[in-house]
């Protein structure tokens, strides 16, 4: 029989899953990793952004949402390795088990984003040359523990700073986008480190501060007036150690002039891209993807779901950058389209 | 203490693999589809080949044997046992090679510093040597980062500009020569990264206690920066393992320092215009910095403009008492002494300004009788009895 199938167990597929199941389709969720939940879980985020709540706790209710909506099947440690037709698809899935093959009336590309990787261009920075250089993701997962600390000694970081934009809006690098989530993020993480030592002195470098929405007032002026968190305007250019600390350099453009600061913990904001699961399904559903990876809608700004094949859709940030509440959003979208073809096929078969 | 989170953190760090970049275009199928065009000649490598690492996994292919040298402008009036000692190498390890007497200056001075002459008259001199190479059948292998630099941004302007490969083609038929590329533009500090094991092998020398700071020339790395030697063994993929990579091969004692990424001060305009602040940057931020943070026996860097502006600043600096003082080479001549090169008849370190003595001392090598062999060698030469030295006098 025709099931939808969802690829991808991330906030988006999530979301397109518990949508499908909830309107009567029968859902079957592929799931690469042995857990569903995505990034959030997969790289032990500590709270979702903006509302500050357990990461985990979220996933979970998700978790739960999806398997009670009706007829579901979670694949596991699984994948899609063979598209076989049109529309509807005959999808081979690979399992623990061994390879079978799932009719599907429609499909829902849900595989989301991998973090921009800090050393692939941005050698200046020293992330992988540097243990107190990290990432949003790894100071994330300090946070889950309620233990931040300078990785090269364990001590607790007195003064920390975020650099913004790395591997976003930088054509240098060839992602000419903004990963709209990133200052939030940091915003975000910034008041945690905060919270968890007040003692600290805690900064963000920006080009600028794109805080979409109502994160304006859940995340920036909070971060400034409650948790005096520094947002200093300009790019940093270069990290050096000097004297077992973090040199920063760049420029202040609001003062118009060099900067030099020592700081114990630099946090790189890095951007998104394409999963490799997005680049590899893309290829395997042939779906026209953009110049940087990602799967291109075909009809946006009103359909932002629609592939360039019929009967795939796609939702989250397997489409672009997307928040949380973008990526439940276009999952609900995406299996709305999906349970409407679905039920033609059903009505075709009833004749 | 250490947390789950610090472990995966630490752990995320230990390897580095550089995913393909998409703006790093593999240029070698344009390049054939060109010449199957009649566009242009590619010039094939061509024998034992190594494959070696570049900095978005497009793998480049290095020759080891029938090469071109293609000969550096500085090293010829500055540093002449630079070249020798590239040669001195591959004699040793039983390389041909063909040191060729009409090769021209790149002009990439021009380029550069004044931005004097034109693009069809730039792109029309590369196109000369390469042909040039390519009528010997010895491959190019370029000595200086400069020449290298521009011959790859020159290769990428003829290979997307059908007017400009017109314009080179009208002078090449002028010069009674063909529009030839080489497939791959090789420096020849990737030919020693290439063969470096192969030199560790052959070293004489213990090296293990020398302490060694590697300047990485802007024009090798900075420049069509895809083609660039990037070994995850090396800094972990993030820094160009052209020169670094050979020390590890060595058993050097590689040390880094903060102020790596910076030019060595020598630019180009500037050292026109502005020599005091070439000899200022040279010193403050390349060489006190590297005294400072690293303390190393000697600085290695593999383009002759480098070696200059290193070497030559110090000699300013030490009358205004400032923390200098160390040596300045090649890595071919680093790697010629840790295999026995003559430190004078080869690798002419007479020619450098700072001490390079302790250096040699360190190395187990006593200048001292080996100047006197050179003294010898200087008094034959001027009585007459002998017009010039050769490789026999140089392994006498």
């Amino acid at each position: 029989m025709d099931r939808i199938v969802v690829i991808g167990g991330g906030p988006a597929g999530l979301s397109a899953g518990i949508a499908a199941a909830e309107l009567g389709a029968p859902v079957t969720l592929v799931e690469r990793n042995a857990f569903l939940g995505g990034r959030p879980v997969e790289e032990n985020y500590a709270s979702i952004t903006p509302y500050l709540e357990d990461a985990a706790m979220v996933m979970g209710r998700m978790e739960e949402r999806l398997r009670a909506a009706g007829d579901v099947e979670v694949l596991l440690s699984s994948e899609v390795v063979h598209a076989a037709g049109d529309g509807p698809y005959g999808l081979t899935i690979r399992t623990p088990d061994g390879e079978r093959v799932q009719e599907a009336s429609a499909v829902v590309v849900a595989t989301g984003f991998t973090h921009f990787d800090p050393g692939r261009e941005t050698q200046l920075y020293g992330y992988y040359e540097f243990p107190d250089v990290i990432a949003l993701q790894d100071l994330e997962a300090m946070l889950k523990e309620h233990h931040v600390v300078r990785p090269s000694n364990g001590e607790a970081p007195r003064r920390v700073c975020f650099i913004q934009c790395v591997g976003s809006r930088d054509r240098q690098i060839g992602n000419e986008y903004c990963s709209k989530v990133c200052c939030g993020v940091a915003s975000k993480e910034a008041i945690e480190v905060r919270q968890l030592l007040p003692d600290s002195e805690v900064f963000i470098f920006y080009i600028d501060m794109r805080m979409y929405g109502y994160w304006e007032r859940q995340l920036y002026w909070p971060a400034q007036e409650e948790h005096h968190v520094q947002y200093v305007k300009g790019i940093v250019t270069e990290v050096l150690p000097k004297d077992g600390r973090l040199l920063v350099r760049g420029e202040d453009t609001t003062m118009g002039r060099p900067m030099e600061t020592l700081m114990d913990l630099v946090v790189l904001s890095v951007g998104m891209e394409p999963s490799p699961g997005t680049r590899k399904i893309a290829g395997i559903l042939g779906l026209a993807q953009n110049k940087f990876g990602f799967i291109e809608a075909q009809q946006p700004p009103l359909d932002t779901v629609g592939t360039s094949r019929p009967g795939v859709f796609a939702a989250g940030a397997a489409l672009g950058p997307s928040d949380l509440e973008d990526c439940a959003s276009s999952g609900g979208l995406a299996a709305a389209r999906a349970v409407a073809l679905w039920r033609q096929h059903q009505t075709v078969g009833a004749r | 203490m250490t947390t789950s989170a610090v472990n995966v953190i630490l752990s995320r760090k230990e390897r580095f693999e550089r995913e393909p970049d998409r703006r790093s275009e593999d240029f070698h199928h344009h390049l054939f589809e060109l010449e199957a065009e009649g566009e242009l000649v590619v010039q094939r490598v061509a024998g034992e080949v190594v494959e070696v690492p570049t900095k978005y996994g497009i793998a480049k292919r290095i020759p080891k044997a029938h090469l071109w040298h293609h000969k550096s402008c500085g090293q010829c009036g500055h540093i002449p046992g630079y070249s020798t000692s590239i040669f001195w190498i591959m004699r040793k390890l039983g390389y041909d090679y063909l040191d060729p007497e009409d090769q021209t200056s790149c002009t990439a001075w021009n380029y550069y510093a004044s931005a004097t002459s034109n693009q069809a008259a730039q792109a029309a001199v590369a196109v000369r040597n390469f042909a040039a190479a390519y009528e010997t059948g010895f491959f190019p292998l370029i000595h200086c980062g400069t020449s290298y630099g521009h011959y790859k941004e020159v290769r990428s302007e003829l290979l997307h500009d059908a007017a400009l490969r017109a314009q080179v083609r009208k002078v090449m038929e002028r010069l009674g020569k063909q529009l030839v590329l080489p497939e791959e533009i090789v420096h020849y500090s990737e030919w020693l990264y290439a063969v470096r094991d192969e030199i560790a092998q052959r070293a004489v020398r213990d090296v293990c206690n020398v302490a060694v700071t590697v300047h990485p020339a802007c024009h090798y790395y900075k420049l069509v920066e895809g083609d660039a030697i990037y070994d995850p063994d090396v800094y972990h993929g993030q820094r160009t393992a052209a020169v670094s990579g050979l020390v590890q091969a060595l058993g050097a004692d590689l040390r880094s320092y903060s102020t790596f990424f910076d030019c060595c001060g020598f630019g180009f305009r500037h050292i026109l215009v502005q020599r005091d602040f070439t000899r200022s940057f040279s010193t403050l931020r390349k060489i006190e910095v590297m005294r400072a943070e690293a303390d190393p026996d000697v600085v290695l860097t593999h383009d002759t403009g480098c070696v200059t502006a290193l070497d030559k600043s110090q000699f300013a600096a030490q009358a205004h008492e400032r923390n200098v003082g160390v040596p300045v080479m090649s890595e071919a001549q680093f790697a010629a002494l840790a295999m026995g090169a003559h430190p004078f008849k080869v690798c002419q370190l007479h020619w450098h300004s700072t001490n390079y003595r302790p250096l040699l001392e360190k190395m187990g090598i006593d200048w001292r009788a080996a100047w006197a062999e050179f003294e010898e060698d200087a008094k034959r030469l001027s009585d007459g009895r002998q017009q010039f030295l050769t490789w026999a006098d140089v392994d006498a």
